[in-house]
């Protein structure tokens, strides 16, 4: 529904005549993020300042209309997807970096880039430890939003971990830093509770970041398994070896094919499955550790050990990691990617049931994942121009998903609940864990403007295929 | 005024959610108790009709060794949780002062930290899913038990540091870590703090951090490095402090004084923020964090003055323990954050008949 024109008008005396987007062709291009669903929003703000993002919040209070922020789109979930309509609250302009060599952190705008963030801070010897796949496109303020993790996360955590304070715009309007500068503020954590929000409590306008030293040597290793599961059983063995690697990250046949086709890096196209390994420190600690993981790994039935011997073979093998998801597009043309995250040592028992799922519904999946987190992304590949075909999509989807909860897992490691998952929540929570998650978003944002119909369960909304199976998958398992 | 409570110590976490809802019923205000290690920190309670203790609740509900995932009951001592991790070669890297006998859920709830803290983080890092009794009856969970998880809205955060004043935390997960490769443990002494300052800022630059790093006002700087063995070593050798027994640590979490403020600001400040304090001042500090604790007299006007100082350098300070006159006269937390009323309103959704801890935090 289009807005009423003098609320056009409204946001155009904030931002400016051109930064307003309301003809219909226009806005398409802001139907989707990186997830299946899209909805065409009623119309898309290009905010360059917070005032302007405080301007825009206001005017859709006043209105009730639905704001969603939105940052490079990259999101998996559908955070980003204004399934009810509304503003698409676009901050890609708002992309400042002040980096503060001294205290080692650095404020950022929503709209900067995660890898621009490194290579800015690089020149200080410095970096940003989240390293989401899509860091060459994904925005700070979209990492924030959903707590985005990335393959270094094994070690260094995700971001809530790296996020020290922010500045917000709440659903009134109202501009608040939440922490910032001193550890320990004083007070109930809001910042905490905000990292994650899936834009459903705030607009984030300011992010304060932890910055970390680059470290000296980083050393990298691929290896080959005959098996998925002689694979999981190596990445096990190397954390209960007392080893955490800034990285432990694991392809399976089809991926490891369509990467070898795509980069040329060298991966083994016969394995059954490739671990991805890197630790970094001094060149002590590397050269100790990365002989620690090769025995485990060759204990373990790895073989075709190879380590990257110069920067440029590093970069190599982390562009094929990087860039799976875009090679798989050899396979076919789209993918449906889950995030679910199980016990690391049910890795073997959720990719069985992964590849059985895949088999009964006659679709392709190639993993692609952090091991070491026991965070999976199984890509479901598919052809959209087949019209038939994606409920079949939405349906293994869902039943691998199944497969994590029951396993005592999660429903997203690092992608968020967004629109694509939260018919599934109350498999994991239980109505009163529902309703304090209500509470605060009623605290938040009462009249339900900011990003309507994410996170939480919308019956009218979506038909949960697993019907019969719906309820606490882990009631009474927990405690 | 308070008067004697009434002392309650549930067994399950069903029953400890019924006597709060009991308690709230009747408005009743509760104070939750676990180890009774932080009672000094906070306002004074206004007023504490029941005492529900958490001890009752003890167990480890499950140690998944391969996962390195711990789920425990609130009322668990420190000491109990890492002597069952320590079988598996494992632990949880939390060193809190006033040791032995904190509970987990008097850390969780108290945010206490330690050491430690400079290469793990506080226990925010590693919280991983929570349960909470609440004062209408509910229990209600938050994330759950696997190292990485964005589902729902992340409420670990909202009850960690919140003492208590949204409910009452009766279990909690942790991610935990194994034990180091190498643990060594080196000292220096300086006959200046000018000295201790610029020893421990060449510590904090090495490549491979310190795990831990102290700086106290008699001029002593401990470090602690783990890791790799050549590599523990090499920061060893290069630093060339002598080296010290590794109960240096434990001697120190078990520091209680009776007056204590915990000073917490950005990094750089910290030096800056100390060295106002009055002469002769006795403290000790995380200069890697930003945080110090320091053990005033009773005089109130210092830390007054000490406080503005750390105001005004976007800090802290809270009171740890003092004298109840002391802790009245200055208030226990400082100038309230910005968002104080936003925080109201959360403090109202979960308990709006403000039962909880009334007093105790800031809101």
């Amino acid at each position: 529904m289009a807005l009423a024109t003098s609320v056009v008008d409204e946001l155009r005396r904030i931002v400016g005549r051109e930064s307003v987007i309301d003809s219909a062709n226009d806005l398409r291009i802001f139907e989707r993020d990186a997830s299946i669903e899209g909805a065409v929003p009623d119309a898309v703000v290009l905010a360059a300042t917070t005032e302007e993002v405080a301007g825009v919040i206001k005017v859709a209070a006043k209105h009730h209309i639905p704001v969603v922020p939105r940052g490079a789109g990259t999101g998996l979930s559908g955070g980003a997807v204004t399934i009810r309509g509304g503003i698409a609250l676009q901050v890609t302009r708002m992309r400042r970096i002040e980096v503060d060599p001294v205290a080692q952190t650095a404020v950022v705008e929503p709209g900067v880039v995660n890898q621009e963030l490194s290579l800015v801070a690089a020149s200080h010897g410095l970096f940003y430890a989240p390293d989401p796949s899509s860091q060459k496109a994904c925005t700070i303020g979209g990492n924030a939003a959903e707590n985005s993790g990335g393959p270094h996360c094994l070690y260094y955590g995700v971001t809530t971990n790296h996020v020290l304070g922010m500045e917000v715009v709440l659903a009134d309007g109202s501009v608040h830093w939440v922490s910032g500068d001193a550890p320990d503020r004083v007070g109930l954590d809001l910042c905490g509770v905000l990292v994650g929000s899936e834009g459903t409590l705030c607009a984030i306008t300011k992010i304060k970041v932890r910055l970390l030293r680059i470290p000296q040597s980083v050393a990298t290793l691929l290896a080959a398994f005959p098996t998925i599961e002689t694979a999981s059983h190596a990445v096990s063995a190397v954390i209960a070896r007392g080893i955490v690697p800034a990285a432990l990250e694991m392809m399976d046949h089809m991926t490891v094919g369509a990467v070898e086709a795509h980069y040329h890096a060298g991966y083994p196209v016969d394995a059954g499955a490739v671990l991805l390994v890197e630790v970094d420190g001094i060149a002590e600690s590397t050269r100790e550790l990365m002989a620690a993981i090769r025995k485990v790994l060759e204990e373990n039935e790895g073989y075709a050990l190879r380590e990257a011997e110069t920067p440029a073979e590093r970069e190599l093998l982390w562009a094929g990691r990087k860039g799976a998801i875009g090679a798989l597009g050899r396979i076919k043309p789209n993918y449906y990617l889950h995030d679910g995250v199980v016990p690391r040592s049910r890795l073997p028992q959720v990719l069985s049931a992964v590849g059985e799922i895949g088999e009964h519904y006659k679709l392709p999946v190639a993993n692609v994942f952090h091991a070491g987190d026991g965070n999976l992304h199984p890509n479901i590949l598919f052809d959209l121009r087949d019209r038939e075909v994606l409920p079949q999509v939405e349906g293994a989807g869902e039943e691998m998903l199944r497969a994590v909860v029951e396993l005592g897992g999660a429903l997203s490691g690092e992608h968020g609940i967004g629109l694509e998952k939260s018919a599934f929540m109350p498999w994991v929570y239980s109505p009163d864990d529902l309703d304090a998650m209500q509470r605060v978003k009623r605290v938040f944002d009462v009249d339900g403007i900011l990003n309507p119909g994410k996170i939480f369960p919308d019956p009218s909304r979506k038909h949960v295929h697993l019907a019969g199976r719906t309820g606490l998958a882990v009631e009474a398992k927990w405690w | 005024m308070v008067t004697a409570a009434v002392v309650e110590k549930p067994s399950t976490a069903e029953e400890l959610a019924r006597r709060l809802h009991q308690a709230a019923e009747s408005g009743s205000a509760v104070v939750p108790v676990g180890g009774g290690k932080a009672a000094g920190m906070g306002g004074p309670p206004l007023r504490c009709d029941v005492e529900l203790h958490t001890t009752g609740l003890d167990r480890v509900l499950e140690h998944s060794q391969a996962d390195m995932v711990v789920s425990v009951e609130a009322g668990i001592t420190l000491e109990t949780l890492q002597a069952e991790l320590g079988k598996a070669g494992q632990f949880l890297p939390l060193d809190p002062f006033n040791s032995p006998g904190h509970t987990i859920g008097g850390l969780l709830a108290t945010g206490w930290t330690g050491p430690l803290r400079q290469r793990f983080g506080s226990a925010r890092d590693f919280l991983i899913g929570i349960r909470v009794a609440l004062p209408d009856g509910h229990l209600a969970t938050a994330g759950g038990r696997v190292v990485k998880n964005v589902s729902g809205y992340d409420l670990m955060k909202l009850h960690f540091g919140a003492m208590g004043s949204l409910g009452v935390i009766v279990a909690a997960s942790f991610k935990v870590f194994p034990r180091p490769l190498h643990d060594i443990t080196v000292e220096t002494r300086n006959d200046s703090m000018e000295a201790a300052w610029d020893a421990s800022a060449r510590a904090l630059e090495l490549p491979l951090l310190p795990a831990a790093l102290e700086l106290f006002s008699d001029g002593r700087v401990l470090a602690r490095f783990f890791g790799s063995p050549d590599a523990v070593n090499r920061m060893v050798s290069e630093l060339g402090w002598k080296q010290a027994e590794a109960s240096a640590w434990g001697e120190h979490s078990r520091r209680a004084p009776e007056s204590w403020a915990r000073i917490a600001v950005p990094r750089n400040e910290l030096r800056g923020v100390l060295s106002g304090l009055p002469a002769g001042a006795q403290w000790w500090a995380s200069p890697g964090i930003g945080i110090a604790h320091w053990m005033f007299d009773g005089d109130s006007e210092k830390v007054r003055s000490a406080r503005v100082a750390a105001e005004a350098a976007h800090g802290s300070l809270v009171l740890m323990g003092a004298r109840p006159d002391v802790t009245r006269e200055l208030g226990a937390w400082g100038t309230p954050p910005t968002t104080l009323e936003l925080m109201r309103r959360i403090k109202h959704a979960f308990d709006p008949e403000g039962i909880l801890n009334p007093g105790r935090f800031v809101v």
